[in-house]
């Protein structure tokens, strides 16, 4: 597992590309940044999003940033390397200011103003000149005009502050409270409490290294959806139900089950953990009629 | 995308870095607000390059949109500040157009609850400092959401609703108003209206303010109803008020027969409820301390005593009431009945069974029941054959009694029509299961004033997939504490939302032959 020192104030601690940051939430696992969304989907891990699309926040057809992580998929990706579990705690109410991080912050600020106000200026001065190549061949006392808005521009331009663009930060941009806030957690903190979520995770391992892309399937009725290739492009054709393999299972169940499938369209599929190691047994459902 | 800040900035080789470079924050002012819409899935995988083609395609404008980090003007910007002891963020700024449904104001204040504060800022209408450095999103989530406030699924729940455009808002249990105020039917009370009704006495030391989001100022008698967030910046002056100075005295009972008794009943006495010590105490009236003199009795005191002259408005003084002129109003003539009433009074109301000489002599209990078939038979009951009414299994009908086919089947029917409500008065609180969130209408933002909400649309519980499915005893019990307003449960399935509601049924009777 990729942990980075304790305590290196300058380095941030996933910061070699490959590894994602896993951030608990609450117990939640999220990913925050949108490299780490992708390092992710590239190992086949889904996830959902659940925040607030930037570009438009106020609908719930695409969502955006955090990632959700199933305890699976985070499991996954500590079990390959490829993840590094953070959990922050929260900063102490008696906390106070950090005068070198709140003086950087301002610099950054005034920096970025006095940019913007020279892009602002530029970018009238362009629009003007524009307008002038267009009129060429206009009378010369608009061409004046004109000239005087330019001459005016050079001397009196003035780009209030209010105007100025800020980022509003999705992920944390850095340590800005010290390492000591950052926890980090060993790859216990997610293993099975109980034998179904033992064999939740065999079964998720099963399935994904068989090339399916799996996602929650709790509306469905089961444990995980099945796509045969990505979610972004394909529909799912299985839903996964995860029993340990000595659970007996009523018919009532059994019948409620395969009729959902039915008019879902979906196939159910029973999976078991088997005896060895890495052996996971599977029984589809269908629900067909005798003629 | 992986951008470098190429301006000051402790990270400026991160290679995960998504902070924006000035002129990118300029560029991002005209960027587009349309999201492209998604296409037809497929079916199969197979292989073709065609599809690979449009996964790809996909899969960037997934990552475009993903990675488009939020850029605001910085005028448009409400500034606020995080308090982590009260868990509520200060307005800095005056606030924007969210303020007439979210947020409340004390002291002067305007402040808002961690779930709203952190819905605006992914929303880039709020951005929150905490010690003078801008809060992120991430920094939002893992300060504002907890157990104290709101855990990660309840602010799942509230933020997909608040998208979807509805009202929503923490669920207060001292708001519901109880089965008989609503029977009363009662006007909605109005803020100023309320105030100006109540006594202004002196501020009464133990009615703090309540200490951030969860305890509401007041379950006082005169302000049911109206209670919301904006409400909790003043304290029960009235009600408060009275306790102090009559706290020490002490409660009389019983008015002295002779001479003009003490009314006191207005103090507090012992119904007091264990509260918090952010609420003001319940004022409960001790029954049987009230006494309300009986006029009409024979033995009832010659004048009524003068009322306290702090409870008069003004400078009224009211001396003590002479009863005379008005006992000669009532209708004090002792009461004729007639030959026929006097024999019921006799025959039904004052009479001891064992009074009756004839019941004296019997022996036994064969001689009673024996005597008392003799008398049934003398007074003529009609339309009782003995040899229906006398077994030990008797009809369950008199005839002319039932009429309707209706009638009859609810006297011969087993099993009763039970409702959700029934038997939930006494319910306890289950684990775990309380209502989170009020909800009201998109339609009705207009109108919505926060000092007075109205009914809600529906009540949220939260759970999720993961844990127990509720039984009898919490919907009984969730019902009863929401009122007449019905309760939906919102069950988070790791980022899917799905709601479900349960409602009351009675099966229909047929009755039409």
């Amino acid at each position: 597992m990729a942990a980075a020192g304790r305590g290196d104030a300058g380095a941030d601690p996933a910061s070699n590309p490959g590894t994602v940051a896993v951030c608990f939430c609450e117990s939640t696992p999220l990913l925050w940044r949108a490299g780490d969304v992708r390092t992710a989907r590239q190992t086949g891990v889904v996830g959902t999003l659940m925040g607030s699309l930037a570009r438009q926040p106020r609908q719930n057809c695409r969502l955006g940033r955090p990632l959700e992580l199933l305890r699976e998929e985070a499991r996954l990706l500590a079990d390959a390397g490829r993840a590094v579990l953070l959990s922050s705690s929260r900063p102490k109410s008696t906390g106070a200011a950090n005068p070198e991080l709140v003086k950087q912050h301002q610099e950054q600020m005034d920096q970025s103003y006095s940019e913007q106000s020279q892009l602002a200026q530029q970018d009238k001065k362009a629009v003007l000149l524009r307008v002038m190549a267009d009129k060429k061949q206009g009378s010369n006392q608009s061409d004046q005009a004109l000239q005087e808005r330019l001459l005016a521009l050079d001397h009196g331009f003035t780009f209030p502050r209010t105007a100025m663009a800020v980022q509003l930060s999705t992920a944390r941009a850095g340590m800005s409270y010290g390492p000591e806030e950052l926890r980090f957690l060993a790859a216990d903190s997610l293993s099975p409490r109980d034998e179904r979520q033992e064999a939740r995770y065999r079964v998720f391992r099963d399935l994904r290294r068989r090339g399916f892309y799996l996602t929650t399937g709790g509306k469905f009725g089961g444990d995980y959806l099945v796509y045969p290739g990505d979610p972004l492009r394909f529909h799912a054709h299985f839903i996964a139900i995860c029993l340990p393999m000595d659970e007996a299972l009523s018919l009532c169940d059994l019948l409620a089950l395969s009729r959902l499938g039915a008019n879902v369209k979906k196939t159910v599929l029973l999976c078991s953990p088997g005896a060895e190691p890495e052996e996971v047994l599977y029984t589809s459902l269908q629900w067909s009629g005798m003629v | 995308m992986a951008e470098s800040n190429t301006s000051v900035s402790c990270s400026s080789d991160n290679f995960y870095s998504e902070l924006l470079s000035p002129s990118e924050l300029f560029a991002a002012r005209s960027r587009s607000h349309k999201i492209p819409a998604r296409g037809q899935k497929e079916f199969l995988p197979d292989g073709s390059a065609r599809q690979r083609e449009r996964l790809q395609q996909s899969l960037e404008e997934h990552w475009s949109l993903i990675s488009e980090e939020r850029v605001e003007r910085l005028g448009a910007l409400v500034k606020g500040e995080w308090i982590p002891s009260k868990n509520v963020v200060v307005l800095k700024s005056p606030a924007g157009k969210f303020w007439q449904t979210m947020g409340f104001s004390e002291h002067g204040k305007q402040l808002l609850l961690p779930e709203e504060a952190l819905y605006l800022m992914e929303c880039g209408s709020v951005q929150v400092f905490l010690h003078d450095l801008p809060l992120s999103i991430q920094e939002g989530y893992e300060m504002f959401l907890s157990k104290d406030t709101v855990n990660l699924q309840q602010y799942q729940v509230f933020s997909h609703l608040k998208r979807l455009g509805y009202v929503v808002s923490r669920f207060d249990r001292s708001t519901v108003p109880s089965h008989y105020e609503r029977q009363l039917n009662l006007p909605p009370e109005r803020d100023g209206h309320g105030r100006q009704l109540k006594r202004k006495r002196s501020r009464s030391p133990s009615s703090q303010l309540p200490d951030g989001q969860g305890g509401v100022a007041g379950e006082s008698l005169e302000m049911r109803g109206g209670e919301t967030k904006s409400q909790r910046a003043n304290p029960e002056d009235g009600a408060a008020g009275l306790s102090e100075p009559e706290a020490e005295r002490m409660v009389e009972d019983v008015p002295v027969p002779s001479g003009v008794p003490e009314r006191r009943w207005w103090v507090e006495g012992g119904a007091d409820l264990p509260q918090s010590p952010t609420r003001p105490r319940h004022r409960g009236w001790v029954w049987e301390t009230i006494t309300l003199p009986d006029l009409g009795a024979h033995r009832c005191q010659p004048a009524l005593a003068a009322p306290d002259p702090s409870l008069l408005p003004g400078r009224l003084s009211v001396g003590v009431c002479a009863m005379e002129p008005w006992l000669r109003r009532l209708n004090l003539r002792p009461e004729r009945l007639s030959r026929r009433e006097r024999e019921r009074e006799r025959s039904r109301y004052r009479r001891d069974v064992n009074d009756d000489r004839e019941v004296r002599h019997c022996r036994s209990w064969a001689e009673y029941h024996e005597l008392r078939r003799r008398r049934r038979n003398r007074h003529g009951r009609r339309n009782r054959p003995e040899h229906l009414w006398e077994g030990k299994v008797t009809p369950l009908l008199q005839p002319g009694q039932h009429t309707t086919a209706g009638d009859v089947l609810d006297k011969i029917g087993v099993v009763g029509a039970s409702r959700l409500l029934d038997g939930a008065a006494g319910l306890e609180d289950s684990e775990g299961w309380k209502i989170s969130f009020d909800v009201f209408q998109p339609d009705t933002v207009a109108e919505f004033k926060k000092s007075s909400p109205g009914k809600p649309y529906s009540r949220l519980c939260v759970c999720s997939f993961e844990g127990p499915v509720p039984d009898l005893r919490v919907l009984k019990q969730l019902a009863f504490q929401s009122g007449d307003v019905p309760v939906t449960f919102a069950v988070v399935d790791h980022g899917d939302i799905s709601f479900y509601c349960f409602k009351d049924f009675q099966l229909p009777t047929d009755t039409s032959h």
